[in-house]
């Protein structure tokens, strides 16, 4: 404690020095990657933006399956530049200008609202193969383990004192799935009607306990211990290795929707040198190679055939689709817009 | 009952200090804990396995370097801005003391969203730029221009109060001697003004460290590019990866008590040069 004063003073000096050495390695540390020695020869680049979900198996398993195809052929090294987000935040912020070369979207809407702004000239996703849909995961339902509240059902959501964690429809392309595959269930019974489609969106809708912005964060709320039942993408509830499984039930519906997901090419930001690059990742996703990854990681294929390797996937009684109801535009004015957005929260929020 | 009064002398100091740490544990201390405990969750292989992953080394050098541009940018802007507050007069000068000061009670976003519009491909100015292929938005400079804007207040609070006290007189007598404004300034406002500025480049640095609301919007969030820290936290968060976020956000928090144990140590040097003057 009590260092005589000369003492102190002859600790000054080697203090300084050793604090100025801290301070010179923090800095150099920070800036290694930047100077001359510390960086390689830099790599081609590939930008992407992708919907929530999509984040672990594109980056950890489909794009460095590319980068060694790729490697192999031209000896070049690429890198994947990347964001994830839910798919009408990434809409939103394509719309705002951000420099994606490719685009992955949860729902053909948002594609659709990239050529209304202007952002693509065309709607040049349906020239792709499979009309731009890359994959598919139907809509199931999470529970607690042993399912306490027994939901067996979407109609067992619409019971009073369900508690439902819902991704947020402004921004999540999970949420527009999972309010068709809601209307969907009902309308699909023998002899019901539209109106049968309402009360159960109504039913559901009084029970949303927690709006997150995309599948995602939906997930994580759920994860961290809000509501009792969870509607979300087949894929993240089976496919997430990071996700802890085993607190979990996975309930699967009668009839319920599979998501489609769409792969966009936003042409305007593709530079000449870049286009070869670009296209071939584009076409890469439809490669053999790369669907047996998506089944690994627990997305159906478009080639069906590939499904069978995942043991994971459960069976729906009654699978369909968004063509079931004239397509996303159809669906979006008259079950999303008219039904949801003008009847059912209306009523519940007059 | 000597030892008795003496006994309470030592406790009595102790208690409010007791009562503040206990109302302080479920607001402050123990989130903060369970950021550490989380972060170390896996042991501490796995907290350095998480921490050093090619996106997060990113994220935490982008980060810092960052941060230290803002400070260096404010350091300059800032001063400049307290001197001519403070030294100058003019109509609407406290309507513009006011305005520098707004973005401290604007929520961030909203510092993002309206450089998003005005320097964005879609904004007046972006639009201007476009045709020249300058495209400042979702860049570095993009987020470099965000955290300036955020963070300007800061310094100019911690400049101007040294400028106001200040007695003018100093400055007078050096220009009766026949000094320039930038002789004044350099030899006798600086020296005086040197323990608010390291203060305000300090508290400047460490806010931008973890600035988030804006840079969210004119960022566009690109790992590896554009991500800083507390992006990275946050999409690792969401994306269900406690352990990663928690890591990065144990490595912030200890850089944070650092800075401001440098921020506390510089003001009390600076306070007790005062004190001697």
């Amino acid at each position: 404690m009590a260092i005589s004063p000369i003492l102190r003073r002859r600790l000054r000096l080697p203090a300084r020095v050793a604090a100025a050495c801290l301070g010179l390695a923090a800095v150099l540390w920070t800036i290694w990657p930047w100077l001359p020695a510390g960086r390689n020869e830099r790599p081609r680049t590939i930008i992407l933006y992708g919907f929530g979900i999509l984040e672990q198996t594109i980056t950890k398993s489909v794009f460095p399956a590319f980068r060694k195809k790729w490697k192999a052929e031209t000896g070049q090294d690429v890198e994947l530049i990347s964001s994830f987000a839910g798919s009408g935040t990434v809409t939103n912020q394509l719309i705002m200008g951000v420099p994606a070369e490719l685009a992955i979207l949860s729902t053909e809407l948002d594609a659709q609202r990239l050529r209304q702004a202007g952002v693509i000239a065309t709607e040049s996703w349906k020239n792709l193969p499979h009309g731009g849909v890359i994959n598919r995961t139907p809509f199931v339902i999470v529970t607690r383990k042993v399912n306490p509240v027994g939901i067996h059902d979407y109609s067992d959501l619409a019971r009073p004192g369900v508690r439902i964690i819902h991704p947020d429809p402004l921004t999540s392309g999970a949420a527009n799935w999972a309010i068709v595959a809601e209307y969907g269930a009902a309308v699909r019974k023998p002899g019901a009607t539209p109106e049968d489609g309402k009360s159960m969106l109504l039913g559901i809708w009084r029970n949303v306990v927690a709006q997150a912005g995309s599948a995602r964060a939906a997930r994580t709320q759920f994860d961290n211990g809000f509501g009792d039942a969870l509607i979300t993408y087949e894929q993240d509830a089976i496919g997430n290795s990071s996700r802890s499984v085993s607190t979990h039930e996975i309930i699967y519906p009668r009839s319920t929707i599979l998501s489609e997901h769409t792969l966009v090419v936003i042409d305007p930001h593709i530079s000449e040198e870049q286009r070869e690059l670009v296209l071939a990742f584009a076409d890469f996703l439809w490669s053999e190679e790369a669907q047996r990854l998506f089944v690994k990681s627990g997305f159906r294929s478009v080639y069906t055939r590939l499904n069978p390797a995942n043991q994971r996937f459960g069976t729906i009684r009654d699978p369909f689709f968004i063509s079931d109801f004239g397509g996303w535009q159809m669906a979006k004015r008259t079950i999303i817009d008219a039904t949801w957005k003008n009847g059912v929260l209306k009523e519940i929020h007059p | 009952m000597n030892s008795i009064a003496a006994y309470r002398r030592k406790i009595s100091p102790l208690l409010p200090a007791g009562f503040l740490a206990l109302v302080m544990l479920p607001l402050l201390l123990l989130p903060l804990a369970s950021v550490f405990i989380h972060a170390l969750h896996g042991g501490l292989g796995k907290f350095m396995a998480a921490l050093t992953t090619r996106d997060a080394l990113f994220a935490i050098r982008f980060s810092l370097i960052i941060a230290f541009c803002t400070a260096a940018v404010n350091a300059v802007l800032g001063t400049y801005a307290a001197y001519v507050l403070s030294r100058t007069r003019f109509p609407g000068r406290e309507q513009l003391g006011i305005i520098l000061n707004l973005p401290v009670a604007l929520p961030n976003v909203v510092v993002g969203t309206s450089l998003l519009l005005l320097w964005g491909p879609i904004g007046l100015f972006g639009k201007m730029l476009e045709p020249l292929g300058i495209q400042p938005m979702f860049t570095v400079f993009g987020v470099l221009l965000a955290h300036i804007f955020v963070t300007l207040p800061y310094m100019v609070g911690s400049v101007r109060p040294v400028l106001d006290d200040l007695q003018t007189t100093y400055e007078e007598a050096a220009y009766t001697m026949g000094a320039t404004r930038w002789q004044t300034f350099l030899h006798i406002v600086f020296p005086a003004l040197r323990g608010g500025l390291i203060t305000g480049a300090l508290l400047t640095f460490a806010h931008s460290l973890g600035e988030f609301g804006a840079t969210v919007m004119v960022s566009g969030n690109l790992r590896l590019r554009t991500q800083t820290a507390p992006l990275y936290i946050f999409s690792q968060f969401e994306g269900g990866n406690i352990e990663a976020a928690n890591s990065v956000a144990a490595i912030l928090a200890i850089l944070s008590f650092v800075l401001f144990s440098l921020i506390l140590y510089c003001a009390g040097k600076s306070r007790l040069k005062g004190a001697r003057r």
